[in-house]
């Protein structure tokens, strides 16, 4: 599905990925973990198409993803559709002025008609157990519940892979119990996930693969989720804890 | 949350089937110019702070200084020779800045004198020739003199040299808050501007609406963001005083620097009296 | 909009940080009234807001693209006083370190986009809000407020490009600097103004006031006492215009018709002239002396200029540093 080959970005003078080698296959829910300022944003950005590699090969269901193709706007918004990208501050994500048409603005814009789209945003917000922010400010939610509306305006556009950036940031327990387990029934829908993640607790819950990033911006290890946790040494080695 | 008994999730239909799907086109590259134009400020923003103060550094009150009667210059003088001989003298120092800055400055001069010489074709042809030639190579000289500048300083340091102008503190202060937040706000905006890219999978009906909605989010976190600022400043014992010490030095190249530009002051009255 | 160096003469330049002033005391007392002197600084994230709003694409009929100013926009959101201060910072940090706008043309590119865009954008906005007091009147007044804002903005602009031929020329005639004559730079400037960035401005604008009134009502900006400002405002505005207006009445309104006509006839010849221009070296010789002669006086009366220009930027700052003083001299009493 995801298909990533010696891969290299830089920002300038300071380089952010080195070298990456990776193949995701469909229904997988692999975690990225490593460090503070890794690489693993970069990736993750890089998988959603926003910015393009300097070296090296990064292909979507068998196609490789290119600037050029990214250009092609029906190509590119094909892409998007497929692949779901929940940012990490989720403030940045909301731009509507209720909950509804935040999540509407996806299945709208995929020519629904209007009776369609009030069933798919009803379904979101059920999924998501926020019926009762339908009318809501996007603007005026707590961090929990605009991470929910976040996800939730993502689900709409139906993804076949979901990339979430530090997904369990600001959440209260509660609530990154909930999600652990909201990706899980994802996960067992057949939808491919993807998150970036520090947080060891609950990584083992959204994932059983997992690819560890060297402060070095390279692949560290690529094993299991349980086996790379037992590794205290390695873990120790990349700085993560 | 209304959730306080543990919610069953239950899965809707359509979320086990993939989407099938074909996208509907639509005009939609302001989102990528806005992308590009956001970007574009944040990293000249983190370029310049990447700036080491090593050899050639002249002093920057005297930078600013010396480029602003340069400009002065420019604008005043109707010798043609002058500008020239301007233009070389600037390239002479351009020759001596690295490479990568080297060409930025370049393309941004350039770029605007190219534009220049665009709107002066017509007066060209008019029979304008001295406006149009004249006004092309001083805007090309300006441009390349501010570009130096700009390029070669650290901005904090830029600023700060205001000082020399009579510029108050407070005034000082405001500039580096503006710069440091047109680049948090231009990181968040830019954030949301991609959230925008990446969920346009189709046809968007209200772009002035979604448009609107990134502006105004700024514009209310440019808000959340003051208070907080005022906030930690009050914290930290501010009260509207601010002072700025200036301790710079001056170095043998300063004295080179002003040697030049004193020349270039007489080469301008030359110019002018013969 | 931003105008570069070198298009407006000097002394141009120098009138119009003059006509500045009067603005920016003005703005920085009232502003100085409105905020506290510990939240000033926030006026820089106003700045920030301001300078970001430019770089916002809105789509153009046609898969085009544009931008707006704002520049009643943010008159709208932080009152016209502050906005007045948030632009200028804001345009000159474009100018100085952004290179976008010229140094020597600051005043100028301030007093179009600073000056006359939010205050005439506010009191119009507010004269229709006012009038009708309604929603739709608020509306209106916000279309028509940014509307006509960014195009008097333009046409002063265009104003100032295009008295500069009837005002600089030298001894053979020759504009010295913008040399596009009123009858050609207003046309140029207004007419993209009243027909696609204007419509762009007013449109832009209604809507952003339209999501923060529905998200966040609290953060506009409500003024106290409306009558009083809007007839300062309205006066200094007129005062500002009147040494502007002297100077294109006074010394050359009347003759740029024939100037125009002459320029026309002399095309022909000038056309014939052109090859041999390209000639390079051997012509700049040729072309020296003729704009040596009229040397000395002239380049006296501009140095003046220059200086006055000086004297009046840090005559303004030393205004903003008084009010600071003030502020702890008013603490005491």
């Amino acid at each position: 599905m995801i298909e990533i080959k010696n891969l290299f970005y830089s920002y300038g003078d300071s380089i952010a990925l080195d070298d990456i080698n990776l193949v995701i296959r469909p229904g997988e829910a692999v975690a990225l973990m490593g460090a503070n300022g890794c690489g693993k944003s970069t990736l993750l950005k890089l998988i959603n198409g926003l910015i393009s590699p300097d070296q090296g090969s990064y292909s979507f269901n068998g196609v490789e993803i290119t600037e050029k193709k990214l250009q092609d706007a029906k190509f590119s918004k094909l892409f998007h559709q497929k692949i779901g990208f929940v940012f990490q501050n989720s403030d940045t994500q909301l731009f509507s002025s209720s909950v509804y048409d935040e999540v509407a603005f996806g299945p709208r814009q995929m020519g629904m008609s209007e009776s369609e789209v009030d069933i798919r945003v009803n379904d979101c917000l059920c999924l998501l157990s926020i019926q009762s922010l339908k009318n809501r400010i996007p603007y005026h939610l707590s961090g929990g519940e605009k991470r929910k509306v976040a996800i939730a305006c993502v689900m709409s556009l139906n993804p076949e892979v979901l990339v979430l950036d530090e997904p369990m940031n600001g959440l209260d327990p509660k609530t990154q119990r909930w999600l652990v387990e909201f990706l899980n029934h994802l996960n067992k829908a057949g939808k491919t996930l993807i998150t970036s993640t520090h947080n060891l607790e609950l990584v083992h819950g959204i994932s059983n693969r997992a690819v560890l990033f060297h402060e070095e911006h390279t692949i560290a290890a690529d094993l299991p989720t349980e086996r790379l946790l037992e590794n205290v040494e390695l873990l120790k080695k990349v700085n993560l804890i | 949350m209304d959730n306080l008994k543990d919610h069953k999730i239950e899965m809707p239909e359509w979320i086990y089937s993939n989407e099938n799907y074909i996208p509907l086109t639509d005009k939609d590259t302001f989102i990528n110019k806005s992308i590009l134009s956001v970007f574009h400020v944040i990293s000249r923003i983190r370029m310049q702070d990447s700036l080491d103060n090593s050899r050639f550094k002249i002093n920057v009150s005297l930078n600013i200084f010396f480029t602003f009667l340069l400009i002065v210059l420019l604008s005043i003088t109707k010798s043609f020779i002058f500008v020239v001989i301007v233009i070389v003298y600037l390239l002479s120092i351009l020759s001596f800045t690295e490479a990568d800055r080297l060409v930025k400055i370049l393309k941004f001069s350039i770029s605007v004198t190219l534009f220049t010489a665009v709107i002066m074709l017509p007066a060209f042809f008019m029979g304008n020739s001295y406006s149009s030639i004249m006004i092309t190579t001083k805007v090309f000289a300006t441009t390349t003199s501010m570009g130096l500048l700009s390029y070669s300083s650290k901005w904090n340091s830029i600023t700060e040299a205001l000082k020399l102008f009579h510029v108050p503190d407070i005034f000082i202060l405001i500039l580096d808050i503006t710069i440091k937040y047109i680049f948090m706000l231009g990181d968040y905006s830019m954030n949301m501007l991609y959230a925008l890219k990446l969920r346009s999978v189709g046809k968007n009906s209200n772009k002035y609406t979604s448009m609107a909605g990134i502006a105004g989010t700024t514009f209310l976190q440019s808000k959340e963001m003051v208070t907080d600022m005022y906030h930690a400043m009050e914290c930290r014992g501010f009260t509207g005083e601010y002072h700025i010490c200036n301790k710079s030095k001056f170095k043998w190249v300063d004295y080179i620097f002003i040697a030049i530009n004193v020349g270039a002051i007489l080469l301008f009255f030359h110019f002018e009296r013969a | 909009m931003h105008i570069p160096d070198n298009y407006l003469s000097p002394s141009t330049c120098a009138l119009m940080s003059a006509a500045m002033v009067p603005v920016w005391t003005r703005a920085v007392k009232k502003v100085k009234e409105e905020i506290p002197k510990v939240k000033i600084p926030s006026l820089g994230v106003g700045a920030a807001f301001s300078f970001l709003l430019m770089m916002f694409n809105v789509p153009l009929p046609g898969g085009t693209t544009g931008h707006a100013v704002g520049g009643t926009l943010i008159a709208i959101l932080m009152g016209p006083y502050a906005a007045c201060i948030s632009v200028t910072v804001a345009l000159l940090i474009q100018a100085l370190l952004f290179g976008d706008g010229g140094i020597l043309s600051f005043g100028a590119n301030c007093f179009n986009m600073a000056f006359v865009l939010p205050f005439l954008g506010y009191f119009i906005y507010k004269a229709v809000k006012d009038n009708m007091k309604s929603e739709k009147g608020e509306y209106l007044g916000i279309i028509l407020g940014s509307y006509v804002g960014i195009n008097a903005a333009a046409l002063c602009a265009a104003i100032e490009f295009g008295i500069q031929p009837l005002l600089f020329k030298d001894a053979a005639g020759q504009a010295l600097y913008c040399p596009y004559p009123l009858s050609i730079s207003i046309p140029a400037m207004v007419i993209p103004h009243l027909l696609v960035a204007g419509i762009v401005e007013a449109v832009f604008t209604l809507f952003i006031v339209i999501y923060i009134k529905k998200v966040s009502p609290g953060t506009m900006y409500e003024e106290s006492d409306e009558k009083k400002n809007a007839i300062y405002g309205l006066l200094a505005f007129l005062i500002c215009l009147t040494p502007l207006g002297l100077l294109a009445t006074g010394t050359a309104w009347g003759e740029w018709g024939t100037e125009e006509i002459g320029s026309v006839v002399s095309g022909g010849k000038a056309l014939g002239f052109v090859p041999q221009g390209m000639k390079a070296g051997v012509n700049f010789k040729a072309l020296l002396p003729d704009y040596a002669v009229n040397g000395l006086p002239e380049i006296a009366g501009y140095l003046l200029s220059a200086i006055a220009g000086v004297a009046i930027f840090i005559i303004f700052f030393k205004v903003i540093s008084s009010f600071k003083k003030d502020k702890a001299g008013g603490k005491l009493g």
